[in-house]
């Protein structure tokens, strides 16, 4: 057996070095997908965790603020605890480098007379020129705006020991002097680079509070268990607070991505499964191939079950050389699309990005079982069929093809039937079912490939060729059913997931636009270069509002405070915004509200007159919260009960967002000092004209000002960031999709040696042989697309219709971006010529002379 | 075509193939051979005689190492394999031994095939086709997939295959090898007929010297050259 089976993969390398590279190919793009994805996962949850550990690591518990402050009075009521070995306090912000580069730093404040020597500290007692660690500490206290950063941070902003490096937090300006340079990921691996530490007391006085407090970390004495002492600790310190683990820390950043993760863990899987026929179709290659083979064996005495295993067995071999190339390969792309991953997780997620990537064990294994179990279910039908024929099918090719053609109504009908009852059980059954729709989409995507030998069936056979033209090429693409079958099913799934995200993303974009017409309506916007992180408290300073609020050609200027709370139940992050609305002559409050339930007038009524609050759609939907609800939130003090006016339409959160007056957010929040504002101009003032002005009046202040225009640009940029690692899946798919239609002409060329030395015989040139071959590629092509479209439309439905609003509670009007999809059509059809050409060059090269007794 | 020249000359044809070990076999050496618009040969040898070698050679499929092979006149030694090509398509009909029709076409498409890839335009395509399927008395059988026909009637529609161009060189290679006798008989009966009919040459190559008794004029291939008039069996 094994001789037979090295025979077999000897053949492969051979004769088939395409077939087998296509294959191969294939399967390490598929593996290369789901890596890729599960790394950037992973990355993107360990630069959380680094940044806890390299922070937090030898704490056993954590307190954090239910706003982003803590008393500092609680750090006394935390020591007094019987189980409280230490504790200390963090002072946390993001500053903003005021170098014009707009790169945003970590400050982390610490006690530098904290017990604890964990990674974040650890070598600021080995690093300096300072023999005595104790220089250190002393100089850490004493040199105004000391700190430490990373090599990787200094190297990369030219900064060496000694050097000031001026950075901002809101419209606050400081001079920080590298003290140290500290390689955090010695210590801590996944500690995040762009972090300097200073002291606690430097970092309040410079660019917080003198008292702001944000953590306190805490060593428990003994063996106190930390959930028992973290219930107590909760109990003794109020609501106001939440005392965690550095695990359920984890697991929060790991909730906050889930819908992100789960939808691109979605889509790489798509790849995996339209892969898988190319796996299905180099094995029935390699069945056309050895069909003979297999024949003599058979006679010879082999077994069906030993049939059976030397096909998977080659799969296996195929699928393994295929996991081989695919997990470096998916390493290489998580690697290339980092950036934007990182850049939503800030930019949407507000969580650490990523600075350092790593391939675990888990994502290898996952790659593994990935290429491993694909090819091997890919192998398993076909092995399965030819384990099972008789020796005089074996020698005949066509009666596998006949097999198909006999096989294909009842394949469509069960598809259908599938569908739709996929279909009811989804109306029936799927309302309450977060992953309905998942399932749904699945049920769609095996159903689709199993209408598609009915599909071609039905294309094909009716017409009458009059000559080698289109029909002729769609003709012969029923007669080989099983190879056309399965490149135009891969292709028809590939379509489907690009056409569906196409679509979602076009309606989601328009959606975007037509919301922003609605919101957006000043004409200048102000916040500070820190805002985008530190959104929390970078603030914007009274004397500033005043100026703006004076100038002649500002009509009214309108603040807001933002603040990032969570429910009181803590099961849903929530970005709170305070606003000062201004009255402007000609802009109606209600005007500005894009509501999803409530009537306009009456909810500006109330939001102005009482304390409501209107909330986003994400948060309505994930909460179950609606009009006449109240939405309880954790404050400073307790549970803060607003009622709810109304229901906004929102898609600046995924987690849920929700606003109020700023003097109602001031009341319970205690701080009503605004981030940014947002300036209306008097009629015929150029808002341009106002934005370089106020550039000029405030350089050198980490102040940003964006027109009306600006802000939309930047809007719709960072949507088309966050989809970009979307359309690298989706090229990967496509990619494998023409190595699928590549491969089912190779298979074809293969097949059809005796038909085309025939129609060489009779005269036909290598250029109509050529030509043919071209017609039949962008037949399947034509095919693939034709079904495509239909799953694509039917998945975009799924997706904006049901996934979407399930996982992130979005409505998006539906929309079909044309021009997109035009232009994704040119380039599936170019994939699909440009997968032809070399088939159709092969194919030309058929001759006469090959011409034998039983080619035919 | 059936002008000035003869529709097949091999003129001194030799042709020569590397074998494995580097030395050269020589297959065709210095063959002559000329066969006029409405005449029949038959060329017989035994297996490895170097029949088919020839017949490529008839049919500008492979081109000879030495000496000249014109069709109508022309060389093709001097043609590009395009032009040799477009010259098999529209002046040389092959029938072959195993019939190799396609089984997806039916009778009548199969019987088209090269208008097909000649680009002729239908209607006058379509009425060759009925005349020369209503020749070999399958007419009535056009539509039928060529899977339901014996393998006499399979020849037939090979024949028609072949003589659709009007071809002035119809090339026969074992045309009743897959035949029983009586089968084979009618076969070529009609071969023969119908070679006549459409004035066109008939190369007949064959290993059975009483189906070679059949044509004006027969040559043996033995050690790459030809020996004409071997023996015939009365």
């Amino acid at each position: 057996m094994i001789r037979v089976l090295g025979h077999g993969l000897l053949g492969l390398v051979r004769e088939g070095r395409t077939l087998l590279l296509l294959t191969v190919v294939g399967v390490s793009l598929g593996v290369g997908s789901v890596v890729a994805i599960q790394t950037l996962n992973q990355g993107a949850l360990q630069a959380f965790g680094g940044s806890v550990r390299a922070v937090s690591g030898q704490a056993d518990l954590t307190v954090l603020g239910t706003v982003p402050t803590i008393d500092p009075a609680l750090l006394p009521r935390v020591l007094a605890d019987p189980a409280v070995r230490d504790a200390w306090p963090l002072c946390r912000l993001d500053a903003a480098l005021a170098d014009g580069s707009g790169d945003l730093i970590q400050i982390v404040g610490f006690d530098v007379f904290a017990p604890v020597r964990y990674p974040l500290t650890r070598q600021l007692d080995e690093t300096g020129s300072a023999a005595d660690p104790g220089d250190l500490v002393a100089a850490a206290m004493a040199v105004p705006g000391w700190c430490a950063v990373t090599p990787h941070l200094a190297a990369s902003h030219g900064w060496a020991v000694g050097d000031t490096v001026p950075v901002s937090s809101g419209s606050r300006l400081a001079r920080l002097v590298i003290g140290a340079l500290v390689d955090f990921q010695r210590y801590e691996p996944l500690a995040p680079v762009n972090i300097a530490v200073m002291d606690v007391a430097q970092a309040q006085a410079l660019l917080a509070r003198p008292d702001a407090i944000h953590q306190i970390d805490i060593v428990l004495a003994g063996d106190e268990d930390p959930g028992t002492a973290a219930a107590r600790l909760q109990r003794n310190l109020g609501p106001g607070v939440r005392v965690l683990t550095p695990e359920q820390r984890a697991e929060d950043a790991a909730g906050l991505l889930a819908a992100f993760r789960l939808n691109l863990t979605a889509l790489s899987l798509i790849s995996v499964f339209v892969g898988l026929f190319l796996v299905l179709a180099s094995v029935q290659a390699s069945l056309v191939r050895r069909r003979r083979e297999f024949g003599v064996l058979r006679v010879l005495g082999m077994q069906p079950r030993q049939v059976l295993v030397l096909i998977l067995a080659e799969a296996g071999v195929l699928g393994l050389l295929g996991v081989a190339i695919g997990i470096p390969t998916g390493f290489r792309i998580a690697l290339w699309n980092v950036e934007t991953v990182s850049a939503t997780l800030t930019s949407i997620y507000v969580l650490e990005e990523i600075s350092r990537l790593v391939l675990t064990p888990t994502v290898i294994i996952i790659g593994t079982a990935v290429g491993l179990g694909g090819a091997l279910c890919g192998a398993v039908l076909p092995a399965l069929d030819m384990s099972r024929r008789g020796v005089v099918e074996l020698l005949s090719p066509l009666t596998m093809h006949e097999g198909a053609r006999r096989t294909a109504v009842p394949l469509a009908l069960l598809a259908v039937a599938a569908m739709t009852a996929g279909l009811l059980w989804f109306v029936a059954a799927g309302g309450g079912n977060r992953y309905a729709g998942f399932i749904l989409g699945f049920v769609m995507l095996i159903g689709l490939p199993l209408l598609v030998p009915g599909v071609i069936r039905a294309a094909g056979a009716p017409l009458r060729p009059r000559g080698l033209g289109w029909v002729l090429s769609l003709r012969n693409l029923t007669i080989r059913l099983r190879t056309s079958s399965f490149a135009v099913a891969a292709l028809a799934v590939t379509i489907s997931m690009m056409v569906g995200i196409t679509l979602l993303v076009g309606s989601f974009r328009q959606t975007l636009v037509t919301w922003l017409d609605v919101t957006i309506r000043a004409d200048v916007y102000v916040s500070t270069e820190s805002w985008i992180r530190a959104g929390n408290e970078a603030f914007l300073d009274a004397e500033l509002l005043t100026a703006l609020g004076g100038r002649p050609d500002v009509q009214a200027v309108e603040t807001q405070r933002r603040l990032r709370v969570s429910t009181a139940d803590g099961r849903h992050r929530v970005w709170l915004s305070g606003i000062a609305f201004s009255a402007v002559p000609g802009v109606t409050l209600a005007s500005r509200l894009p509501l999803y339930a409530g009537d306009p007038e009456a909810v500006a009524g109330r939001l102005l007159a009482s304390e409501a609050v209107v909330i986003g759609e994400p948060l309505a939907r994930k909460a179950g919260l609606g009009p006449g609800d109240d939405l309880v939130l954790a404050g400073p003090d307790g549970p803060v009960s607003l009622p709810i006016a109304g229901v906004a339409f929102d898609y600046t959160s995924e987690a849920g967002t929700a606003f109020t007056t700023l003097e109602t957010f001031g009341r319970h929040f205690r701080s009503d000092q605004p981030n940014n504002a947002a300036l209306f101009l008097q009629p015929g003032a150029d808002p341009d004209a106002v934005v370089a002005e106020l550039q000029r009046t405030h350089r050198g202040r980490p102040l940003v000002f964006r027109s009306n225009a600006t802000l939309r640009r930047e809007v719709l940029a960072i949507f088309d960031q966050t989809f970009a690692v979307t359309r690298t899946l989706q090229t990967m798919a496509l990619f494998i999709a023409a190595c699928g239609l590549a491969l089912a002409q190779l298979i074809q060329v293969r097949e059809r040696a005796g038909e085309l030395a025939l129609f060489r015989a009779l005269g036909a040139t290598r250029a109509q042989i050529s030509r043919m071959f071209l017609g039949e590629g962008l037949a399947m092509a034509g095919l693939g697309l034709a079904l495509g479209l239909g799953g694509g439309a039917g998945l975009a439905a799924l997706l904006i219709l049901v996934i979407n609003r399930e996982w992130f509670g979005w409505t998006i009007r539906p929309d079909v971006p044309l021009g997109a999809l035009a232009l994704e059509v040119a380039v599936i059809l170019g994939a699909a010529l440009a997968a032809g050409i070399y088939p159709a060059w092969k194919s030309g090269l058929s001759s006469p002379a090959q011409l034998s007794r039983d080619d035919l | 075509m059936n002008g000035p020249f003869p529709s097949l000359v091999l003129d001194r044809v030799g042709m020569v193939f590397p074998a494995a070990s580097g030395s050269a076999r020589t297959v065709l050496d210095g063959v002559d051979l000329s066969l006029h618009a409405g005449q029949c040969l038959a060329l017989v040898g035994r297996s490895g005689s170097g029949k088919t070698t020839l017949l490529h050679l008839a049919a500008g499929i492979a081109v000879p190492t030495s000496g000249r092979v014109l069709i109508d006149g022309e060389d093709l030694g001097g043609m590009t394999e395009n032009a040799r090509t477009r010259l098999r398509r529209d002046r040389i009909g092959i029938v072959f031994q195993f019939f190799h029709l396609l089984p997806h076409l039916n009778v009548a498409e199969n019987v088209a095939l090269p208008g097909w890839i000649d680009g002729r335009p239908g209607g006058g395509l379509e009425k060759r086709v009925g005349e020369l399927l209503d020749r070999v008395g399958l007419a009535d059988r056009s539509r039928d997939p060529v899977g339901r026909l014996s393998g006499g009637e399979m020849q037939r529609v090979a024949l028609c295959r072949a003589l659709l161009n009007k071809p002035s060189l119809l090339l026969a290679d074992e045309p009743t090898g897959s035949l029983d006798d009586r089968t084979g008989q009618v076969i070529l009966d009609l071969l023969l007929e119908m070679a006549e009919a459409e004035r066109c040459a008939l190369l007949l190559v064959t290993h059975s010297l009483t189906v070679a008794a059949r044509a004006e004029r027969i040559f043996e291939l033995h050690d790459g050259r030809l020996r004409q008039d071997p023996g015939v069996p009365s």
